[in-house]
């Protein structure tokens, strides 16, 4: 009970402080920007849908990672966190509140990403060819991969990390490379690579959460 | 130590607890109750341990070695029951950035366990009671110092708490606020509300507090009421005595009896120190036989008593020392 009401509580802060408006807008106009660039630059006309996918799965990452890892530092630093843990909550709730409603705004605007992607190509092309919608499908599924591997990523350094600046380093250094481990199967060409990649996308969030908690649990306010 | 004893100590039990930071002791076999419905003054100089002390017994840090409880509940193994009782209001408080006051207290209300209608009838009384009413809606980051310290203790005394613990609740405070927020600590205190508080403002310490405990480099130094600290004092007991006119005949009060010295710190004004162990009411009444028979004219007398912060310094210099 107290987890969903930390969750709603943290979707709530989000709306309120912009991130869920420039996530769900700026996502989709920044895929809508890098095609028409990429069309203008190469002659060629890619599907929106694959240039969303593809946009989604780089950007979107990483963007949630960092977040996560600024929101948790900058209000451990501040002493937020006091007044939650003198309550009759778990620990591990706050944390997991955090990355389950970062992962909702951020699979959501994933999802208009790709929605807005093909729309403009059913605007232009006036059809979906059932291999764009596959792709597109197995693409949605690869981003959101690897965005819950980078959420839990940014759950952990966030914990661990003492400043944001040094939040900041440790998102780039460590967090963008763990939230490849889901591409791995695509890349190996193994059969059945989309399964693989959400079973090995969850086991890593899950590692990364277990150890996230352990660490908060452990920790002195 | 069985289970009963903790219970049997008081609403609040401390027994050896000890803390370190690395080589830092920051607190020292600290030991002490508090009875449930009393009010008590924690006191200390900048980095004596009463913030550690209170975040241990809040929870806020669970490593630590000695015994805590409240309300027969050990800290921090038993933290479920223990938060259910409590309410808390650190040094510096912190909320999310976007809340506004109504929903920061909804907040905390609920993940104390009120239920959505509670919250709503709380929340408009305990503002009202603050005088917060019109900052309901206002967002957290727009408030000053003072009003954030309020909002600090109305989220802590939403769930109405068994145990207080205010970690210098008066910090940023304008007279008149100080003043209406101990007034509030006293009607908890009168409806059996056990509460533990810590400020550098001893006058506030000495206006509400049942007992008092000085703390000094880790190590509880007195535990008492103010009259018990006063009376453990080792300092002289002063005698003031106010002549209407300037006269040297105030220099024969020097000869009375359990006298240690007399001076004169300004015209007029005669102070008469005494045996710190002397029975001050005889001594009182031989200097006015001796006033009569000296034929001074005086204007007032008085026994000094030492005041809190007096108190304080005396204890905190012998720690020091």
């Amino acid at each position: 009970m107290q987890l969903g009401l930390l969750f709603v509580d943290e979707l709530r802060g989000f709306y309120k402080s912009k991130v869920m408006i420039f996530l769900w807008i700026g996502l989709p106009v920044i895929a809508l920007l890098f095609r028409f660039i990429s069309a203008e630059s190469s002659g060629q006309t890619i599907p929106f849908t694959f240039i969303s996918a593809l946009v989604v799965s780089s950007i979107g990452g990483t963007l949630a990672s960092v977040m996560l890892a600024v929101f948790i530092i900058n209000e451990k630093n501040r002493h937020v966190y006091d007044l939650f843990l003198i309550r009759p909550l778990k620990r591990r709730d706050i944390l997991l509140a955090k990355f389950l409603s970062m992962y909702t705004c951020v699979a959501i605007a994933a999802f208009f990403a790709v929605l807005a992607g093909m729309v403009t190509d059913y605007a232009t092309t006036g059809a979906l060819p059932a291999t764009i919608l596959t792709n597109a499908g197995e693409s949605l599924a690869t981003s959101l991969s690897m965005i819950a591997v980078a959420c839990s990523a940014g759950v952990l350094i966030g914990v661990a990390a003492p400043s944001v600046l040094v939040g900041a380093i440790l998102v780039i250094y460590g967090g963008n490379q763990i939230s490849v481990i889901p591409l791995v199967p695509t890349l190996l060409n193994l059969p059945d690579a989309t399964v693989i990649t959400i079973v090995l996308a969850s086991a890593v969030a899950l590692g990364l959460l277990v150890a996230s908690i352990a660490l908060f649990n452990r920790k002195q306010f | 130590m069985s289970g009963n004893r903790l219970e049997d100590d008081g609403f609040v039990t401390i027994h050896n607890l000890t803390k370190s930071y690395g080589a830092f002791r920051a607190l020292n076999d600290v030991s002490l109750d508090i009875k449930e419905g009393e009010i008590f003054g924690y006191i200390g100089p900048n980095g004596a341990g009463k913030t550690t002390t209170m975040k241990i017994l809040v929870g806020l840090i669970t490593d630590f070695q000695g015994l805590v409880s409240i309300g027969g509940h050990r800290v921090p193994k038993q933290k479920e029951e223990i938060h259910k009782l409590l309410g808390y209001l650190p040094q510096s408080i912190a909320f999310q950035e976007w809340r506004t006051v109504d929903q920061a207290l909804k907040t905390f209300g609920k993940l104390s366990g009120l239920s959505e209608t509670k919250v709503e009838d709380r929340i408009p009384e305990i503002l009202g009671m603050l005088g917060l009413a019109d900052a309901r809606h206002k967002k957290v980051s727009q408030l000053s110092g003072g009003m954030m310290q309020k909002v600090g203790l109305a989220q802590a005394l939403l769930h109405e708490p068994k145990l207080l613990v205010l970690d210098e609740p008066l910090g940023g405070l304008d007279p008149l606020s100080r003043f209406q927020f101990k007034e509030i600590v006293l009607k908890l205190g009168n409806k059996g509300t056990t509460i533990l508080f810590s400020s550098h403002i001893l006058s506030d310490v000495q206006d509400v507090a049942d007992r008092i405990g000085i703390i000094s480099h880790g190590k509880i130094n007195q535990i008492g009421t103010l009259n018990e600290l006063k009376s453990r004092l080792s300092s002289q007991k002063t005698v003031q005595i106010l002549l209407s006119y300037v006269s040297d005949k105030w220099q024969e009060f020097s000869i009375i009896n359990n006298v240690t010295g007399v001076e004169q710190p300004s015209p007029g004004r005669i102070l008469v120190h005494l045996e710190s162990q002397v029975d001050d009411d005889q001594v009182v009444n031989d200097i006015v036989q001796s006033i009569v028979k000296l034929g001074i004219r005086v204007r007032g007398i008085s026994l000094l008593e030492p005041s809190l912060d007096e108190i304080y310094l005396n204890y905190v210099s012998e720690a020091d020392n």
